[in-house]
């Protein structure tokens, strides 16, 4: 050991002493005179004068005037940089000699590559510099990209997943902005992959590491045929979500409110239609999305465990163009077209569901409508808009427009026959939730390598449901008569007014910077309460007493910016580092709080495919969502952090390999996330309810605060040997949660902790017309909190007893495992000018019962008997497209 | 009210959910000595003993007449509890000495061939009320059915040097209400009462409050430690006394207030979060101080403040 650290110091004495001895060489004093001499003869004279060999060639200076030097004591250095200052070169010192070259001026290649066809911007596309040295870049979330090249001729190549790969030969004697267009290659089969494309350059870029293969998603069979992202992103290793899709998504052990999901730049507050059997992304407007599962870069704040970014499709710039599509669940129509021909386009797309006849048909299988005019109805919508316009190659603007929400009623009608008459109940329950977002986007080109994006942002989201019940008495002698008359109204709502400015600055092929701020104007409504009950000739008693309160439930506002800089930097050919600072500020109630976040990821080259990482993260998060049953139902409440509710803070700290070869890759990666504060809402019995959300008075003092940690480990094993590819993931994994006022102190399974997560695709082409795929998905079951025993408690007095449920551990006792095999066969062909596609296939094909939940009847009798609740059972898949 | 939350998220999953009966496998839990005591200075113990039952048993809980229960005081055996038929169905085990404020108390329950149960516990100086203070100019009168009223009552209860920490507290409301004779149609208040009558008294709040205080099967109401999380040292509540007005008057308030020791709070604040054995609710551990049973051995001590209701105001 000791030897090791000697030859350690040794080489590292040698290396420091030759540097020393070149730069001692070329500060030495020298005393040097020339008057009115050529820079050539000057050199010459200093090289005999001093007896250094200084070599050059005469064509370097022969445009120079003659020059005059006085120098005493200067360095060597200082007078060869006065006698070649009028002329294109550089000088180092090689072997003891200073040798002389002529400079190659540098110039900036930057532009954007586009789809040929409909001009929009390939975001993550790849250009490489083919001729010369290997140089290349990654298309950003808007299709630029910058090169830095010398002077010369170079051979250009793009290439984009799915399109025809382009070269191009460039001159490059100034900063050129070019535009690329790739030819979408509708014949070549869809490289079907479950996880990012990762060829060299992909590899080495953050961007493209963690971009989700969209395509793949019209193909995967999904409940009904309805493609879906967010059900894509549950099949990335690490990604969990409740039963079937319900509960959100919990990367890495983070709770589902702790992930940044953006649309278009724009944070989303409910991703989720249908309690998360869906998501709100119509499929049809999605260009592009990744996800980062800890690991993400410095321009992303707010969230402590994930981002996922979605951008959607500009829209065709030069014709029109109509796409259709029906499923079992639910249809879709998207028009886009030019408004000026490769100037300016837009995109307009909505989704409506038709489930009526499926609730319907299940109610009455379940029995689960009792009452005489019974009638449930559910459905939920999308709107999508998107305009942009090119001003010139420098300058662009966006505009995008989202809408989209659920509505939920219920009516139903009890009778009561008595002597006397007909007593009538008719209840109603009217709830609707949604999204409404918007965002107006400018790209501008400040120099061929500085990109900006200037984006004013809104979001909001809404949840509010009226409850009414209108009681009345038909005596025998027909007279009608009100009984009582009640009426409840709940509303909550998140809404945001941001600005934002981002900066990419591309220094050379292997530097690149970025900063940027936002601020962001937060107004939170956690829950406002109205409640009227009437009875005819009394006094509206819970009007007097209790709504007069609730209705003035507080309305807050919130400050909140951000600032970060971070910069990616290849070095020694085989080392990439990723390292950034985003500082994060949140007011609210003249109360401040901040966050410092460092992000650092480092990766290694190796030969042979081979790739190693390592990264540390520190992640902020100052709004969080509450509620109930703490599984991100739309009721649930989005709140601040205040003075009595502390921002949730959380590290990370990760580190890899890779291999990638022949149709091969793998990849394993292990994980530590450690949330330093983590929030869940304490449900009150007492509390007051209103249309399935709790009452949200008094939730500062309802929020326990505790910490977790998630560890493990994640594979990706997949071969793709066209037209065949499988792939598989894995995680083993744990989550804990550890509350100072749950479970009396000690730590508990987190509620979406699954030791083992597993999931296998594959996908086969058969033809240019079909192909099959089939997935099979295999998790332990979620944790969840059961009684074993019970036993009475009698008031003092004696006369009322209450069963106590003895709970010993919360989370303590595990569903029965998670599994289920979708498949579905994919057609595509073509008539006249249209292109259709027909997807046939099956949900849960071997209609698996995975328990949702478990309700155990405690006045039973029976032994250890429960009831199941399950979801999704076997469920047909269908959908039909048409575009033209 | 969260039954019905539950069935608005049963409704909405209708048009997908299926309802399958299944057998699972409980966690096995061997039947355990249940052992239930409340006590307060001045009072002597009463113990409760059952025996633990399965989740799914549907009959009475087993009363085992032959448990050894007794109390030793700092380490040293106090007395032996003799049993007890109550009210009703109810059975104790109670002390013949009574207990001393801040004293630490060892109950230990033996019954043959089941594992022996122990718990400690004290009961906590009386943390005093400050003041009741009834804000009369706001007192009402509400119409109810049948010619009753109800006399709304605005009240703060103020707490006399609040602690800093373990702010464990519980109350009760009590009323006291008068029928007086009527003759010839018309009260007669110049008359004694025909009979007293003392009840509960129910209250309304704002909602912060309402959250954060939980009904117990103590007949007391718990008020979560957060409650004071605002620095006031008051509750206020609306106190809703019904009365008939042809013959009945309000006369008296009562509040108890009651000091908690934390086995005591920990242990109704684990019960409000029960959750009542209810699908998708998220129900914490409950407290248990009972080493080798299950229950809650714990003390408090009372305050009690007296108010005479005016009539009319």
């Amino acid at each position: 050991m000791a030897i090791r650290v000697l030859a350690i110091c040794w080489l590292g004495l040698v290396c420091l002493g030759n540097s020393l001895t070149a730069q001692n060489l070329l500060s030495q004093p020298v005393d040097f005179a020339c008057s009115y001499c050529l820079p050539a003869d000057a050199l010459v004279q200093l090289s005999r004068q001093t007896g250094i060999n200084i070599v050059f060639s005469d064509h370097f200076f022969q445009n120079c005037p003659p020059v005059s030097i006085l120098a005493r004591r200067k360095s060597l250095a200082s007078v060869l940089d006065d006698i070649s200052a009028c002329a294109p070169v550089s000088y180092r010192l090689q072997e003891g000699q200073v040798v002389f070259f002529r400079k190659i001026p540098k110039f900036t290649l930057s532009g954007y590559v586009k789809d040929q066809e409909t001009g929009e911007r390939l975001i993550g596309a790849s250009v490489r510099v083919v001729s010369g040295k290997s140089l290349g870049a990654v298309a950003n979330e808007f299709g630029f990209f910058s090169l830095l090249l010398d002077e010369g001729r170079y051979k250009i190549n793009a290439s984009y997943i799915g399109y025809k790969s382009e070269s191009r030969e460039i001159s490059l004697d100034r900063d050129i902005v070019v535009t690329l267009s790739l030819q979408s290659n509708s014949a070549l089969p869809e490289v079907v992959v479950m996880a990012p494309a990762q060829d060299e350059r992909g590899a080495r870029n953050p961007e493209k590491r963690q971009e989700l293969p969209v395509s793949t998603m019209f193909g995967l069979p999904m409940p009904g045929g309805e493609a879906d992202l967010m059900r894509l992103t549950a099949l990335q290793a690490g990604v969990q979500t409740g039963v079937d899709g319900l509960g959100g998504l919990h990367v890495r052990g983070g709770n589902a409110d702790q992930n940044l999901i953006l649309l278009d730049d724009v944070p989303v507050y409910n991703p989720n239609h249908a309690l998360g059997l869906f998501s709100v992304f119509n499929p049809s407007t999605i260009s592009n999305a990744r996800l980062w599962k800890g690991d993400f870069p410095a321009r992303y704040g707010g969230r402590a465990s994930s981002v996922l970014d979605i951008r959607t499709r500009d829209g065709h710039l030069r014709e029109y163009q109509c796409d259709i599509s029906a499923g079992l669940f639910a249809a879709s129509a998207t028009l886009e077209g030019p408004i000026v021909r490769d100037t300016s386009s837009f995109l307009v797309s909505g989704r409506a569901t038709y489930f009526g006849p499926w609730i319907d048909f299940f109610s009455k299988r379940e029995n689960l409508l009792t009452f005489s005019g019974d009638n449930v109805g559910y459905r939920f919508y999308d709107l999508n808009l998107k305009w942009n316009y090119i001003f010139s190659p420098k300058s662009r603007l966006y505009f995008s427009f989202y809408r989209g929400g659920d509505v939920f009623q219920n009516q139903f009608t009890q009778r009561f026959d008595i002597p006397e008459g007909l007593i009538t109940d008719q209840y109603g329950l009217g709830s609707e939730w949604g999204n409404s977002i918007a965002a107006l986007r400018w790209n501008y080109l400040l120099r061929p390598n500085l990109f900006t994006n200037t984006t004013l942002r809104f979001s909001r989201f809404f949840y509010q449901s009226q409850l009414t019940s209108l009681s009345t008495f038909l005596s025998a002698s027909g007279r009608e008569n009100l009984l009582a008359n009640f009426g409840q109204f709940y509303q909550t709502l998140i809404q945001d007014w941001s600005g934002k400015t981002d900066f990419s600055y591309y220094a050379n092929d292997r530097l690149t910077l970025r900063w940027g701020l936002s601020y962001t104007l937060h107004t939170f409504q956690p829950g406002a309460l109205s409640v009227n009950f009437l009875v005819p000739g009394q006094s509206p008693l819970t009007v007097d007493s209790l709504s007069k309160v609730l209705l003035n439930n507080e309305r807050l506002g919130a400050d909140e910016a951000e600032l970060y800089a971070g910069a990616e930097w290849q070095f020694w050919k085989i080392w990439r580092l990723e390292a950034g600072l985003n500082l994060s500020a949140f007011q609210i109630r003249n109360t401040g709080n901040g966050a410092l976040q460092p992000r650092l990821r480092l990766q290694r080259f190796g030969a042979g495919g081979w790739s190693q990482w390592a990264g540390f993260h520190r992640t902020a998060q100052f709004i969080h969502q509450i509620g109930t049953f703490n599984i991100s139902l739309p009721f649930e409440l989005w709140v601040p952090s205040t003075a009595k509710v502390p921002s949730e803070l959380a590290w990370q700290a990760s580190a890899g390999l890779g291999w990638q070869r022949g149709g091969w890759r793998f990849t394993a990666e292990g994980y530590y996330k450690r949330l330093q504060r983590v929030l869940t809402f304490i449900s009150s019995n007492s509390a007051l309810f209103a249309g399935g959300a709790e009452d949200a008075s008094g939730w500062e003092d309802r929020i326990a605060v505790g910490t977790g940690k998630g560890y493990g480990v994640e594979l990706l094993v997949e071969k793709s040997a066209k037209p065949f590819t499988v792939t598989l993931t894995y995680a083993l994994s744990k989550a804990e949660r550890h509350f100072p006022d749950i479970n009396s102190g000690r730590p508990f399974p987190f509620r979406f902790d699954r030791r083992h997560d597993l999931k296998i695709i594959v996908q086969q082409r058969f033809n240019s017309w079909l192909d099959a795929n089939v997935v099979w998905a295999f998790a332990t079951g979620n944790p969840i909190t059961l009684a074993g025993v019970k036993y009475q408690h009698h008031t003092p007095n004696g006369d009322i007893e209450r069963s106590i449920f003895v709970y010993t551990d919360v989370n303590g006792y595990r569903l029965p495992a998670y599994h289920r095999l979708d498949v579905a066969f994919n057609m595509r062909f073509n008539t006249g000018l249209a292109r259709h596609g027909i997807q046939f296939g099956v949900y849960n094909a071997y209609n698996r019962a995975n328990p949702f939940f478990l309700y155990v009847d405690s006045g039973s009798g029976t032994n250890a008997r429960a009831i199941q609740y399950t979801l999704l059972p076997l469920l047909p898949a269908f959908r039909y497209e048409i575009k033209f | 009210m969260k039954n019905t939350a539950l069935l608005l998220i049963a409704l909405w999953l209708s048009g997908v959910c299926c309802v399958r009966e299944v057998e699972i496998d409980l966690p096995a839990q061997p039947v355990k000595i249940v052992a239930l005591s409340h006590f307060t200075p001045g009072q002597p113990f009463r113990v409760e003993v059952s025996l633990s039952q399965a989740l799914t048993d549907a009959g009475d809980p087993t009363i085992p007449f032959n448990a050894d229960v007794a109390i030793a005081l700092e380490g040293k055996f106090l007395d032996k509890l003799f049993r007890v038929t109550g009210d009703g169905p109810r059975i104790y085990w109670e002390s013949r000495d009574l207990v001393s404020p801040e004293s630490e108390y060892l109950l230990s329950v033996r019954i043959g061939g089941l594992e022996p149960a122990e718990a400690l516990s004290y009961a906590p100086a009386p943390i005093l009320l400050d003041r009741v203070q009834i804000d009369t100019p706001n007192m009402r009168l509400i119409e109810l059915t049948g010619g009753k009223v109800a006399m709304r009552v605005p009240l703060k209860i103020f707490v006399a040097n609040l602690p800093l920490e373990k702010r464990y507290f519980a109350f009760n409301l009590a009323q006291e209400v008068a029928t007086y004779p009527v003759i010839d149609d018309e009260i007669r208040l110049d008359l004694p009462p025909d009979e007293y009558t003392y009840e509960s008294t129910k209250f309304l709040a704002d909602g912060r409050t309402l959250a954060l205080v939980y009904d117990t099967p103590e007949k007391v109401v718990l008020v979560n430690e957060n409650f004071w999380s605002d620095d006031k040292n008051y509750l206020a509540l609306d106190a809703l006394i019904p009365f008939d007005p042809a013959d009945q008057r309000p006369i008296h308030l009562f509040v108890e207030w009651r000091t908690l020791s934390e086995a005591f709070y920990r242990y109704h604040l684990s019960v409000a979060r029960q959750g009542n054995n209810l699908p998708l609710n998220d129900p914490d551990a409950l407290y248990n101080n009972v080493v080798g049973g299950y229950g809650n051995f714990s003390g408090y001590s009372v305050d009690m403040d007296t108010i005479s209701l005016p009539y009319p105001f």
